[in-house]
């Protein structure tokens, strides 16, 4: 009958779908005997972690591994990066290289995979340390940039650049996390020795471009007399710059972002910003996989690995 | 009278859904210029039929040959093509838009520039078409303002503009006033000389002789019957719809009157209703008449807390009632068969089991868990009294019939033990067999004590069944007579506006 | 008789199992990680706080109306939740306050809806961000985290080898089952968006009704978030962001007709389970992220495709 040979035809439709994607992943993973490490980030529809994701693809061959990336949709999941996790353990994965959604969110799973004796190695943003303790939870190692040292590199810029003397925006990330709080402690620190630097706002934009849009344009109006800005990322700092072009008032605002994403460092060399902070994800991404590969022939890591910090300007 | 040519021939039409077969190698033979009756008892395939026919349905086997060619009808697109047009009981137009672009919905007469419309070409051929009617509608009037009637004819416009040789039409009077009928069958007879074949479906009787030429009777998706209606008489299409010869048309038993059980004074709705006062006793069956928009199932809706109301006093087994929801209406022992009973009556994707429990589910539920086998033991016993056909008691009822439907409805305020029951047109759309059915309830009900309030455009329906007569005008009591003095010329005479006799 | 009339009546949730059999079957085919028991009860874990938002969605929907702020209702149930944790209130009662706080979000949603006759779509559009910025305002934007171990238990423990969240999961579903088949709650919620009309003539107190079945639909947003926050051990302001939207996948997956009247919660299960067993097969199979999206909107397509169809060939 006609009713029963329908699901049929949608079911044999979605197993097709699936078969077709089994076969795309099929000469990724499985069957060739390497190591298998898994990369994890936050999200890859962000430039920073694409970039992590081609270091990382770079290093896996030289290593000898075989990698896969995953990530969730949107950068706050974390919910659904924990499953993404969970889900890599159970498919026996041999290393982890995380991107931690939420400093303190990712511990649970951590100790997941400690259970299942997979080592976990952190990039960019650091798992809670209290947390992680509290939770009998180990990591491998943490590579990352330190964040603090990040965001008083770009302090110390904007106090020489503006001559000690400016009305400061700053735009900041989702609250709570580790990575834009230890930035923006680091941007503090550097001008609070400066009593002409004055930060008139700071608001988040949730490490998004359009947010870092509106929010700026929405500061601009409340405060008409910002000559400077910080952004915790160049994201927010990109969306701010059109939000400013917009007004009409490009080149009257001194800017310094962070990550220095190809689309930052081109709009530094025309004028438009004045610097950002380089933290190079690529090398992140690179640095993580050749640890992991060194990991499971036997060598122990040290407990952090840092990877350095330059200002593009 | 003379043999025209066979404009349509449908041979062999087998329909079958899973389960049922709807229609059994149906034949059913059109000729050229002629008002061609289609009778049957709801279920009987009828519709089922028209809509393979408008290329609404696929049929399973059989062929249609119009005009001579083969036809294969797979869409109302190709329907449209070969000449077909069908006029729904629930119009297929689209209220915003005006007239005319309603009548060239689809097909809007293309300007200069591709993709504008030409509309004064457009606005002139509608008028043209409008003209051809006899009727006085502006093309650029909104449909949404037109009245009921008015609305038909911009139907028949649409069929005429699309040069339909064919036109069905389902239930056309139905919502009309005897006005409007009367123009509507001038408008019929108009196309019928000019050659075009209507294919005509009423539960009417009166309207077989008044303007059919043929009749096709069908039964349970057979083709029983082609007669020519001038050598026919009417009870012998009634047997043949029903299958059995009815001997009663109105089987009325009258009941001695008991004590008040509703007294409604001075009931006031702005614009509405004007001060209505009435009462009902127990034992007692009372018509409701009155003209479309008199304000009848206003009166009815007031009464049972469903609209608010701006005064009046209602008593309920002599003590004063506030009724200001269904809820508190059904509390105190009423019921309201609604008029439409699709889109107030049933829950059309529950099962006959819930539908018929649903105003009394507190009876069958301790804790609010329902009990499913007190619930169906009831059900059962009021499906079998009312003799609803459904092939079990889970059958949605969305799947029955029109009359089976309205069986539910009734099993309903039954299971509730209403004995105030209001009855808002209860055979509209109903076959014959199961009219006489719930006049035979009526009187059931009546003989055991209950009263009930019936609404009713049918005036041989009225006359038949009531105990005593009201008579709406414009929102308020034009007048009321006893079943004795009741006829049908009083009755129109003050629904009208004249004064009574 | 009987019985084939039931087949056809169920014929929509036999479809949609059939989809999860075969589903499975594939997977279990591409990758031999699929079909362990550890898996299975991974995937039963990540399908937990999907499932039982779409319960509620599941009797809104089939109330004919919609919820678009369980997502924020959730967030703003585990952040007060997470805070009287924070502040040495005892564990039932926290959790109570959770549940309580959704279910006072949602009961609003219901007076809005019910009592000022806002469409449910503008209503909970509405409670969607008023639910999120409240819990932004209370943590000032910050999660809450570090909750002790017996509240942890909640998605860490077991039971007989069945890990609590999911154990929660099944008695919500039976709970659910039962209230819509063979309650009057559940049958009037089928009444309400099968024939509003005619459920009011026939004495069901609709609005009230309504107000109750959003009020469950927010209180089960509010138990959703209990688990989620033991799962993750931070209750976070920004949690459950368009997780609205992946429960009423789930809900239209599993059959539950978005025109209201028709639907049930047994089909929603395996709606989510669907979208969960689909995540997670193509985790395992290491398919990129961005398709693995494309995938997902394909079965959404597809299960409504076949309601359609299925709904065509009935008439």
């Amino acid at each position: 009958m006609k009713t029963s040979f329908l699901p049929l035809l949608v079911t044999v439709l979605a197993a097709g779908l699936l078969a077709g994607c089994g076969r795309q992943a099929k000469d990724a993973p499985d069957g060739s005997g390497r190591p298998v490490v898994a990369l994890v980030v936050k999200t890859l529809n962000n430039p920073f972690f694409i970039e992590m994701q081609q270091g990382a693809e770079a290093a896996a061959s030289a290593a000898g591994v075989q990698l896969i990336v995953q990530a969730a949709e949107r950068e706050v999941d974390v919910e659904r990066q924990m499953q993404i996790i969970e889900n890599l353990i159970q498919r026996k994965v041999d290393a982890l290289v995380v991107a931690p959604s939420g400093s303190r969110e990712i511990v649970p799973v951590i100790v997941k995979a400690n259970r299942a004796g997979i080592p976990v190695l952190v990039v960019d943003t650091r798992a809670d340390a209290a947390a992680l303790q509290a939770a009998g939870g180990q990591t491998a190692a943490f590579i990352g940039s330190d964040n603090y040292e990040g965001g008083k590199v770009a302090g110390e810029f904007l106090v020489e650049k503006m001559g000690g003397r400016a009305r400061i925006a700053v735009l900041e990330g989702i609250p709570g996390h580790e990575t834009g709080d230890a930035r923006l402690r680091g941007f503090r620190d550097a001008i609070k020795d400066s009593p002409g630097m004055v930060i008139i706002a700071s608001q988040p934009a949730n490490w998004e471009r359009d947010q870092g849009y509106n929010v700026f344009q929405n500061i601009m109006q409340a405060h008409p007399t910002v000559d400077a800005m910080f952004a915790a990322s160049d994201l927010m700092a990109l969306g701010a710059l059109e939000a400013i072009a917009a007004a009409g008032r490009t080149g009257r605002i001194t800017i310094v972002g962070f990550d220095a994403l190809p689309e930052a460092r081109a709009a530094v060399q025309r004028g438009a910003m004045a610097a950002t902070v380089a933290q190079d994800p690529a090398s992140m991404g690179r640095i993580g996989i050749e640890w992991a590969a060194r990991i499971l022939k036997g060598e122990i890591p040290p407990d952090e690995i840092s990877v350095p910090i330059q200002l593009v300007k | 009278m003379n043999e025209r040519p066979a404009l349509l021939q449908m041979q062999g039409i087998t329909k079958r859904y899973p389960g049922v077969v709807a229609l059994e190698e149906v034949d059913l033979e059109v000729r050229r210029g002629e008002v061609h009756f289609l009778l049957g008892e709801n279920g009987a395939g009828k519709s089922t039929l028209m809509k393979i026919l408008a290329g609404a349905v696929q049929r399973d086997a059989g062929t249609i040959i119009i005009d001579g060619c083969i036809s294969e009808l797979r869409s109302p697109r190709e329907a449209n093509d070969a000449g077909v047009s069908i006029i729904y009981q629930e119009f297929n137009l689209v209220p915003h838009l005006t007239v005319a672009e309603n009548i060239f919905l689809g097909r809007e007469p293309a300007a200069r520039l591709p993709g504008l419309i030409d509309r004064a070409r457009m606005e002139q051929e509608a008028q043209q078409r409008l003209t051809e009617l006899g009727v006085v509608i502006r093309p650029d009037a909104v449909v949404d303002d037109l009245g009921v009637a008015e609305q038909q004819m911009v139907e028949v416009a649409k069929a005429l503009s699309i040069d339909a040789k064919i036109l069905i039409m389902d239930e056309p009077t139905s919502a009309l006033t005897n006005q409007e009928i009367t123009r509507l069958f001038h408008v019929i007879r108009t196309l019928r000389d000019r050659g075009v074949a209507i294919i005509y479906i009423s539960h009417r009787m009166e309207e077989l002789h008044r303007i059919g030429d043929r009749v096709t009777v069908m039964r349970d998706g057979r083709h029983i019957a082609t007669r020519e209606l001038t050598s026919t008489h009417l009870n012998e299409l009634i047997t043949l719809m029903v299958g059995r010869a009815l001997t009663e048309h109105f089987p009325k038993v009258a009941v001695p009157a008991g004590e008040e059980l509703l007294r409604v004074e001075g009931l006031k709705r702005t614009g509405v209703l004007h001060g209505i006062s009435l009462t009902l006793h127990r034992g007692e069956v009372v018509g409701l008449a009155g003209l479309m928009g008199s304000g009848r199932t206003e009166l009815a809706r007031a009464i049972f807390g469903a609209d608010p109301v701006d005064g009046g006093r209602i008593w309920v087994r002599g003590k004063e009632a506030k009724l200001d929801s269904p809820r508190a209406a059904i509390a105190l022992g009423l019921g309201f068969l609604t008029e439409d009973r699709k889109r107030q009556g049933l829950v059309l994707g529950l099962d006959v089991t819930a539908n018929t429990c649903l105003a009394n589910l507190d009876r069958f539920s301790a804790a609010g868990i329902v009990s499913p086998g007190q619930e169906m033991a009831v059900a059962k016993k009021l499906t079998a009294d009312l003799r609803v056909k459904t092939p079990d008691l889970h059958q949605l009822v969305v799947n029955l019939s029109g009359g089976n439907q309205q069986k539910v409805v009734l099993a309903k305020w039954l299971c509730r033990e209403a004995e105030i029951l209001i009855f808002d047109e209860p055979t509209r759309g109903i076959d014959v067999g199961s009219k006489v059915e719930i006049y035979q309830l009526i009187n059931r009900l009546a003989a055991e004590g209950k009263a009930v309030l019936m609404i009713s455009s049918e005036m041989p329906e009225i006359l038949g069944m009531s105990d005593r007569i009201l008579v709406m005008h414009r929102g308020s009591i034009a007048g009321e007579f006893s079943a004795a003095e009741a006829t049908q010329e009083k009755i129109l005479h003050c629904a009208v506006g004249a004064k009574a006799a | 008789m009987k019985i084939p009339n039931r087949l056809a009546r169920n014929a929509r949730q036999f479809g949609t199992f059939a989809v999860f059999v075969v589903l499975c079957a594939v997977i279990s085919i591409l990758t031999p990680h699929f079909l362990s028991v550890s898996n299975l009860l991974n995937v039963a874990q990540q399908t937990v706080i999907n499932a039982i938002i779409a319960v509620g969605l599941t009797y809104v929907i089939i109330s004919a109306g919609i919820d678009l702020s369980v997502g924020s209702i959730l967030a703003f149930s585990g952040v007060v939740m997470g805070q009287a944790l924070g502040a040495g209130l005892p564990l039932p009662l926290a959790i109570a306050a959770g549940v309580a706080v959704g279910t006072g979000c949602g009961a609003v949603n219901g007076l809005l809806i019910a009592y000022g006759r806002l469409p449910p779509f503008i209503a909970t559009l509405g409670m969607m961000s008023v639910a999120r910025g409240a819990a932004l305002l209370v943590t000032d934007g910050r999660p809450v985290s570090g909750f002790s171990e017996s509240f942890r238990w909640l998605a860490t423990g077991e039971v007989m080898g069945v890990p609590v969240p999911v154990l929660i999961m099944i008695l919500v579903y039976v709970a659910a089952h039962f209230v819509l088949r063979r309650t009057k709650f559940g049958r009037y919620t089928f009444a309400i968006g099968g024939n509003e009309e005619a459920a009011l003539l026939s004495g069901v107190p609709v609005r009230l009704y309504k107000l109750g079945i959003y009020a469950v639909c927010g209180g089960l947003a509010g138990l959703a978030s209990v688990i989620l926050t033991a799962r993750l051990n931070s209750a976070q302001p920004i949690a459950g962001l368009s997780y609205e939207l992946d429960a009423i996948a789930a809900t239209v997956i599993g059959g539950t007709s978005l025109m209201g009247g028709r639907g049930s919660v047994v089909g929603t299960l395996l709606g989510a389970l669907i979208m969960g067993v689909l995540r997670n097969g193509l985790n395992l199979l290491g398919v990129s992220s961005f398709i693995q999206q494309v995938v997902i909107g394909a079965v959404i397509i597809a299960a409504v495709l076949l309601d359609t169809f299925l709904k065509n060939s009935k008439r």
